[in-house]
């Protein structure tokens, strides 16, 4: 298995037997309840669509895996979707095959793809990783495989010297409390059960990652162990184990 | 302008009150002025004329009256009802309030209608007038802007022959004033040309005050000279907060009625506070309810206490009654501050205003000084308004929009080529008007704007260009309660985690800074002057920095004063500095000075220049040494935080290389990621429709959000407007230009009790001009603190662990003295025993090679390769890999992220 970072996405192709470019939460449609939160922006799905685009053409995989939150609007389809929505999955269709991992937002999203492409919500493994959006319990068909899941938004606040901060998406790779999962694993496997957060593709959105450990809001993050996590920068630099960061509260 | 139908009679005996209608002359008399003053004489007569007029002359002279004797002559010769006659516009709802009590007077001798109108009138009020408008109405800029909205309202509108425009000193140099200059232009659209009164407090620039409210039209100015008003002295009180007070307490018993004028409202409630038992004092701020401050008005208006403790609320020219004496604590810091405020003093005619400004330190001594010869000499700072703001110009598209449905672009820019100020703002309009397309503020159709659904909802949010904060509730940590609350703009732009700041007059940490609550702790100490949340500090002006400078060259302080114990002190302090070596700073001379937390720059050259240099070498030393520079400064020093191996002559070579042409450029660089950029990015978002006052920014990455005005025009004019109000390029360019030209010298010092002792303002922090540094910062802090496992490979009977920042350069034994040290992992322990098994297998002899080359490799490179080899998948290979690209600093710290990426790409990280 090798993995290969774009850091335009961010978006992560993972070479086993296939290759394949994992993208997780697109949030399309995301401006409309941007308005209704008060902030009143042009939709910009045109450009994260070509975004998406420009990837698959410099990525040449054999398949996307979109993890999840494609659309936006809960708990229906909003407007904005309903004109956007099928001409986008059409665009991408009309590149590369895809497979879909519905999340939480998807709700309603059935109609518009192909049988092929709807995957299990708990998830499914396809050329031996475990796959899905991350909003509920894990498949125990996962048990013993790496997941890769979206979800969570990992950001991360970058401080310097001085205390001056960037924020950047993130990787987050953790080791898991199976047990508390609910998954049964030998202990042979339960190394490589580990859980890869990818960041969201919507430039927008993002929790800090010490948020998400502080107040976990889905099955696995509730269960990550912050001791065995690691951060990866969207461009693949390995910036070292999350208990190395400093965090605000230890000043 | 033929509406003026009283005659004008040229006869050059008649007095000028003679001109009035005799109704006015009869109640002039009634109101018991016996003649007029000079302001009311010049001011009349050309008012008369049917003259545009700019009226300046200092508070208590008369001015409403001079502009208004000639205004009701008018009024009275117009046959009643039919609209609005006359508008008189002021800043401020409780100056409103007063007017109104002197108007109505007035108008009920002459029986004219008359009304106030702002954000206090009750609904009853309004619909009254609406249906039956008052010939004079009083009222704000923002509900002026309101009166556009009304479809009867703008009716009545067009019956407007007069605007008066009360404190136009404090609009004009505003977006408040911007946004008003088209107003008066938009009501030019119903009125017709009608005729312009600006009455004005002592400015430097009458005649750009006049262009701002008149646009290309003529106009007159009527200057009463204000020098011979006021007496002014300066009195040293030292730096002792409790013998500040009891001098101030034993001038109080000595004086009538005293205004004291503090800078901020924390020093007005301190004062307040220890004057509390004399029971004649009262305390007034903006943060005070306003009841409580119409009660202490009132009451001093009644003689019931003689003292009043304000901040600048106190400023204007509402009505309180005698005051006899005007005492400033501190330095002033602007003349036109010092002017304005001991104007208040001596309300009557002709009468001169005492002041005495109470300094209470070296740099507030001179500074002082420097302003009290300027208010003299009536050398007052301009007044300069803004130029094409965008912002403003977004809002007043969108107003237009909602007052006519649709409309022609090009009607708009007839609007705006009325007006001074956005007369030549070209494609701005069109690329203002695309940007708030952009967030559905309006649609244009071919050459026509629309307004839109959104847009009258906008302007009820938006009548306003003051920017309306949100409160930050300020949390403590260690008593677990809520202990205030704090500007949504000083969180966003002034605040970080680990900042320490003033409010409740004490001192408090941010710890955390989210959703939307700011968590704190008390805090002990910190450097010098904190921000404190009282909005921004007076800038003192580039001009009296520079004298100040002067004065500490030619110590000539005794030129500019005779007190003193001012002069004893002023001349003590600089023997001091004398006798300690130090080097003094002055106007011909910068010095650099280290102290533990960096460099101390003593530049003499106000707040504005000094920001503009400050932020210039702290983005240049951030970028070359890929570091955050924290920036705190005041008028006289900067303090560049730095990391200490960055030291005084590092700055002076920043400095001394800099290019004068380059710098607007640099401060654009240095702009963009800090947090007051942000700040103003926000406000002026919300001007454009993209951001409502109430919006909820929990849910996104709003840094994120904000890349998305990146090369819009709201990205320029938070630069528009950054660059040119709160900082000084231009002066900021001068002063390097005389640093290269040899006319400033710049010298290294040792740090002096004026590098030490000045006070700073914790600002902003200029961070590195990319993400590079933080990620490299972040690898090398974690690889420093990664643990080691040190083993001897020679004598095999040594082993230790450490953390890599604790290795020394060439790692050696200390048992056998050998330099064949193996620098391994923590998880490799398990290989110590191995190596000194006495029979190996075949792979514990794999095992003994790979820690003899590891060791080798540490013999040759030492703690380069320790560093090397603690990074994630960096074995002996890849060590020797990154160390033979023979790289140093960053570029060796590069090499590593670049293997560390590799192993992270392979399954052996994976699985």
């Amino acid at each position: 298995m090798n993995l290969e970072f774009f850091s335009d996405g961010p978006a992560l192709v993972i070479e086993g037997e296939h290759r394949l470019l994992i993208v997780a939460d697109l949030h399309f449609g995301i401006e409309a309840d941007l308005a209704a939160h008060g902030l009143h922006f042009k939709s910009r799905s045109t450009d994260r669509l070509e975004r998406l685009l420009k990837i698959i053409d410099a990525a040449d995989p054999d398949m996307l895996v979109l993890l999840g939150d494609i659309k936006h609007s809960i708990p229906s389809l909003s407007r904005q979707e309903y004109y956007e929505l099928p001409k986008i999955l059409e665009t991408i269709r009309s590149r590369i095959p895809i497979k879909v991992f519905p999340g939480n937002h998807d709700i309603g999203i059935e109609r518009y793809l192909l049988d092929s492409e709807l995957q299990a919500k708990d998830g499914s493994i396809l050329d031996g990783i475990g796959y899905l959006h991350g909003h509920m319990y894990p498949s125990p068909k996962l048990a013993g495989h790496l997941m890769v899941l979206g979800h969570h938004h990992p950001l991360l606040l970058l401080k310097d010297e001085v205390g001056c901060a960037i924020q950047t998406p993130v990787y987050l790779r953790a080791g898991l409390d199976l047990n508390g999962l609910g998954m049964s694993v030998s202990q042979k496997n339960s190394l490589s059960c580990r859980a890869l957060l990818i960041p969201a593709f919507n430039e927008i959105s993002g929790y800090d990652i010490f948020q998400i450990f502080k107040k976990p809001f889905s099955p696995v993050s509730r269960f990550m162990k912050k001791e065995e996590s690691e951060i990866i920068l969207a461009d693949g630099t390995y910036l070292g184990p999350f208990m190395s960061l400093q965090s605000d509260e230890t000043d | 302008m033929g509406h003026i139908s009283a005659p004008l009679c040229r006869c050059s005996l008649m007095k000028p009150i003679e001109y009035l209608d005799p109704k006015v002359q009869l109640c002039i008399k009634k109101r018991g002025f016996s003649e007029l003053s000079d302001a009311q004489n010049q001011a009349i007569p050309l008012i008369l004329k049917g003259n545009n007029i700019v009226l300046i002359a200092p508070t208590g002279t008369g001015k409403t009256e001079s502009a208004m004797f000639p205004v009701f002559n008018a009024l009275m010769s117009m046959p009643a009802g039919g609209g609005i006659k006359a508008l008189y516009i002021t800043p401020l709802r409780s100056l409103n309030r007063d007017i109104l009590a002197r108007m109505q007077w007035w108008c009920g001798e002459l029986g004219l209608s008359v009304g106030v109108r702002h954000g206090d009138t009750p609904m009853g009020e309004r619909r009254k007038q609406a249906l039956s408008p008052p010939d004079l109405l009083i009222t704000t800029p923002e509900t002026f802007q309101a009166l556009f909205m009304g479809k009867r309202l703008r009716q009545h509108l067009a019956q407007v022959r007069f605007v008066i425009i009360d404190e136009i000193h404090e609009l004009a140099g505003s977006k408040r004033g911007a946004q008003l200059s088209v107003a008066l232009e938009r009501l030019h659209v119903y009125a017709g040309d009608f005729q312009r009164i600006g009455l004005s407090a002592t400015v430097g620039n009458p005649d750009d005050i006049g262009r701002y409210l008149c646009g290309p039209r003529q106009f007159s100015v009527v200057q009463v000279p204000v020098a011979k008003h006021l007496d002014i002295i300066v009195r040293f009180v030292g730096d002792n907060f409790q013998k500040q007070t009891e001098i101030l307490s034993e001038s109080l018993d000595r004086e009538g009625s005293t205004l004291v004028f503090v800078n901020t409202r924390v020093t007005a409630e301190a004062l307040g506070h220890a004057l509390y038992d004399r029971g004649d004092v009262e305390v007034h701020h903006g943060s005070l309810s306003k009841e409580v401050r119409i009660d202490a008005e009132e009451r001093f208006k009644r003689g019931e206490i003689r003292t009043l403790i304000c901040t600048s609320s106190m400023e204007l020219g509402i009505d309180i009654g005698r005051v006899d004496h005007v005492i400033q604590f501190g330095s002033p810091r602007e003349v036109a501050r010092l002017v304005q405020r001991v104007g208040r003093a001596g309300h009557q005619l002709n009468a001169v205003s005492r002041g005495t400004i109470f300094a209470t330190g070296f740099d507030d001594f001179l500074e002082s000084l420097v302003i009290a010869r300027k208010a003299k000499a009536n050398e007052i700072e301009k007044v300069v308004p803004h130029r094409n703001a965008a912002d403003v110009l977004a809002n007043q598209i969108a107003a237009i929009a909602v007052e006519y449905g649709e409309i022609e672009l090009s009607k708009i820019r007839e609007i705006l080529n009325r007006t001074t100020i956005f007369t030549n703002c070209g494609m701005l309009l069109e690329e203002v008007c695309r940007q708030m397309e952009e967030h559905r503020l309006i649609r244009s159709e071919g050459s026509r704007i629309v307004t839109t659904a959104r847009a009258r909802r906008y302007l009820s949010g938006n009548l306003s260009m003051i920017h309306d904060e949100r409160k930050v509730p300020v949390f403590d940590m260690v008593s677990r309660r809520t202990v205030g609350s704090l500007d949504e703009s000083f969180v966003v732009g002034w605040v970080h985690t680990g900042a320490v700041f003033i409010t409740k007059g004490q001192l408090w940490r941010v710890i955390q800074i989210a959703e939307g609550k700011l968590t704190v702790e008390p805090a002990k100490k910190a450097l010098g002057e904190l921000p404190s949340w009282e909005g921004e500090q007076i800038p003192v002006p580039f001009s009296v920095a520079r004298e100040v400078g002067r004065m500490r060259r030619r110590r000539n302080i005794s030129e500019y004063t005779s007190e003193q114990a001012g002069i004893v002190f002023s001349e003590k302090f600089l023997s001091e500095m004398d006798a300690n070596r130090s080097v003094i700073p002055t106007d011909h001379l910068i010095t650099l000075e280290n102290t533990e937390d960096g460099v101390v720059c003593n530049v003499c050259a106000g707040h504005k220049t000094n920001e503009a240099l400050g932020r210039v070498l702290s983005i240049l030393i951030s970028a070359r040494y890929g570091t955050t520079v924290g920036l705190e400064l005041d008028a006289y020093r900067m303090l560049l935080r730095l990391p200490s191996s960055i030291r005084a002559a590092d700055v002076r070579d920043f400095l001394l290389s800099l290019d004068p042409s380059h710098m607007p450029g640099i401060l654009r660089l240095a702009l963009k990621r800090t947090g007051l950029f942000k700040w103003k990015l926000v406000q002026i978002a919300k001007k454009f429709g993209a951001i409502d006052p109430d919006a909820d920014y929990e849910k996104i990455s709003i840094l994120r959000l904000l890349e998305y005005f990146d090369g819009t025009v709201v990205q320029q004019e938070a630069y528009r407007e950054l660059l040119s109000g709160y900082m000084d390029i231009d002066s900021a360019a001068a002063i390097v230009r005389k640093v290269i030209g040899g006319e400033i010298r710049v010298a290294l010092a040792p740090l002096s009790m004026i590098g030490a002792g000045g006070l700073f303002s914790s600002r902003d922090q200029i961070p590195p001009p990319t993400a590079d540094q933080a990620v490299l910062a972040t690898l090398k802090r974690r690889l420093d603190s990664d643990d080691v496992l040190l083993v001897c490979m020679n004598c095999r009977n040594w082993k230790s662990r450490t953390v890599v920042s604790r290795v020394p350069d060439f790692p050696k034994c200390p048992k056998c003295g050998a330099r064949l040290i193996a620098a391994l992992k923590p998880y490799e322990d398990e290989l110590y025993p191995v190596i000194r098994k006495p029979r190996k297998t075949q792979a514990d002899h794999a095992i003994e090679q790979r820690l003899l080359k590891n060791a080798n490799i540490v013999l040759s490179s030492g703690k380069k390769a320790v560093i090397a080899l603690s990074a994630r998948g960096v074995g002996p290979e890849n060590a020797s890999r990154i160390l033979a690209t023979l790289t140093d600093g960053d570029a060796f710290y590069r090499e590593i992220m670049k293997a560390e990426r590799r192993f992270i790409q392979t399954h052996q990280y994976w699985s």
